[in-house]
């Protein structure tokens, strides 16, 4: 499986949407994603792709749509 | 015979008046600022002339004067009733309904007016707390009166106001600053929690109590991962007070180490199961640290039971025991006749003695259900199944009914259930939690059968329930997922089957 689709299924497994159409979906803004939301969609990204989200870095506004969370995994591997 | 508990805290500016009490947002505030603006606030509330040993709203956040709010209402004789700043008009208006409190303390502007209440809103505060007064304190609260309500989830939408009293603060606290946790005497703590959440009481009392400082996270801190780590980063915190998921999000940065933070030696949990996975990997980090997991209702004061999660606990159990109970506290675990259990078999726990609350305010009805006498002792059924050791150890194997746990977040959830229903969106709903493999609750999820409605799609249809639902709900109790279905389980009696819900949620 593509890094996309993991992407998109650990957020379907949060949230309960598909965003394959929806890429560009503001996901705290459509209070889709909490706070402990965020902790868990970081966890997941951490045990199913590896990858480490910097999180005394982590700014919600570069977090904040399926396409961009894509983008930062693509970027991180 | 220890101190009084607001004479203690109003001695340090006598001793220690220049010694920071409370750390927030920058600002420092002192011990003796705290006595003379609570003393200010006291004698404006005795001015009042309102009848006395009737409660008061603290509306706020987590600035300085909601501390002073607190204690100026004690020592003038009133229970206070802390709401959160993030609560909804709905909540707020409930709340009032059924406390009917004589007075609004507003440290922050209300989402609505009480109609009939006198309110004390942020700019009259601010002179009144200015103002010089050589205050005496002939009629604190003491003994069995009221010294805080606090307002926790119902089973139908109407929450429920804990009334705990001055001789249950006391004693929890002398508990807290006692020899089982060996605390510093030097005290920098943490706080975390919101003021409406009792696991708030386990950081503000014994810190002040012991003349220690404060160093207060507001929400919108705790909301920001950057902001966050240098806020802690930032304060010279000994001691540590939150819930587990407060943890596993600081476990998330590397840096949270016993290097980095090389004075923070000791950590105090409560609110939800500390679980074997948040412990071992917080003990990794902090080698030398000393862990408490404790546990308690709100209907007892905080906490109850205690126990050191040493390297030897980790090892032998794979959950986590919730500890032993606190002197003056007894345990028994009883069947379904209510007849005790004594052969270490699971059954529900009851709790009895001096941390027990005298009930819910205004509840009758419920104050039956949970309360009773065991002797001469105030007892509470908790729902919380569980087994004891010989030896008193108590360990903790969920609930009986639908109350669960998120986050710290103490939820019915037939309460949710019931708001959920109500929303327009919404023709019929459950609502379930979603566990994860150390038995915590990881989601609420919403399986709604929906009005037939104009949205484009599910995204749009979730959006819209959720906006509504935060009108009416506190933000923790909106369920994270909604699953939309055509039909519901129905169980034999016609209604929503929500154990069979429950349990297809988790096998998936």
């Amino acid at each position: 499986m593509d890094d996309k689709q993991t992407v998109l299924d650990i957020l379907q497994d949060l949230t309960g949407e598909d965003f394959s159409d929806n890429l560009d979906e503001d996901l705290f803004a459509s209070a889709l994603l909490d706070s402990m939301g965020t902790v868990q969609l970081l966890l997941d990204l951490q045990d199913k792709l590896g990858v480490q989200a910097p999180v005394s870095e982590f700014d919600r506004n570069e977090w904040n749509t399926p396409a961009k969370i894509i983008a930062k995994v693509e970027a991180a591997k | 015979m220890s101190k009084n508990l607001i004479q203690a805290i109003d001695d340090y500016a006598e001793t220690a008046g220049d010694k920071v009490a409370y750390s927030y947002d920058g600002k420092q505030h002192t011990y003796a600022e705290l006595k003379t603006y609570s003393d200010a606030l006291a004698e404006h509330i005795d001015a009042m002339g309102l009848p006395l040993n009737e409660p008061i709203i603290v509306f706020g956040g987590k600035s300085f004067t909601m501390i002073v709010a607190f204690l100026a209402a004690v020592k003038s004789g009133h229970a206070y009733i802390p709401v959160d700043v993030n609560s909804p008009a709905e909540r707020l208006e409930m709340i009032n309904q059924i406390a009917q409190p004589v007075a609004v303390i507003a440290a922050e502007p209300m989402p609505t007016k009480l109609d009939g209440v006198p309110e004390i809103d942020e700019e009259q505060l601010e002179h009144v707390c200015l103002e010089k007064v050589d205050y005496h304190l002939t009629h604190p609260i003491s003994g069995n009166q009221t010294y805080y309500i606090i307002f926790t989830s119902g089973t139908t939408g109407v929450p429920k106001g804990v009334e705990i009293s001055y001789s249950n603060l006391k004693s929890f606290v002398d508990w807290i600053v006692g020899d089982e946790f060996e605390l510093p005497r030097k005290l920098d703590m943490l706080q975390q929690p919101a003021y409406s959440f009792d696991l708030s009481v386990m950081s503000l009392y014994p810190t002040l109590y012991l003349g220690g400082t404060l160093h207060v996270l507001s929400k919108k801190t705790t909301d920001n991962f950057i902001v966050l780590f240098t806020a802690l980063r930032s304060m010279p915190i000994n001691t540590w007070v939150s819930t587990p998921s407060f943890m596993d999000i600081c476990l998330l940065e590397s840096s949270f180490d016993q290097e980095h933070y090389p004075q923070l030696r000791h950590f105090l949990f409560c609110g939800e199961e500390l679980t074997h996975k948040t412990a071992a990997a917080l003990k990794q980090r902090f080698p030398d640290a000393h862990i408490f997991n404790t546990y308690g209702p709100t209907e007892s004061t905080v906490a109850i039971t205690e126990i050191e999660i040493t390297d030897d606990v980790l090892e032998e159990y794979d959950r986590l025991p919730i500890g032993f109970v606190k002197p003056d506290m007894n345990a028994r675990v009883v069947d379904e006749n209510g007849d005790f259990i004594t052969d270490g078999t699971r059954g529900e726990l009851v709790i009895y003695g001096t941390n027990v609350s005298k009930g819910y305010i205004n509840n009758p009805e419920k104050n039956a259900q949970a309360f009773f006498k065991i002797g001469t002792q105030q007892a509470y059924r908790t729902g919380d199944i569980v087994t004891m050791a010989p030896n008193g150890l108590l360990r903790y194997f969920g609930r009986k009914d639908f109350q669960i746990k998120l986050n710290g977040f103490r939820i019915e959830l037939e309460d949710v259930s019931a708001m959920v229903n109500r929303e327009e969106h919404v023709k019929q709903a459950v609502v379930v939690p979603k566990y994860n493999s150390q038995h915590t609750v990881s989601m609420l999820i919403a399986y709604v059968v929906p009005e037939i409605g104009n949205f484009k799609n599910n995204l749009q249809l979730t959006a819209a329930i959720k906006k509504n639902l935060a009108k009416d709900m506190m933000n923790y109790m909106i369920p994270q997922k909604i699953v939309y279905q055509k039909s519901l389980p129905l169980s034999s009696n016609g209604k929503v089957d929500i154990k069979a819900v429950i349990a297809a949620v988790n096998t998936q």
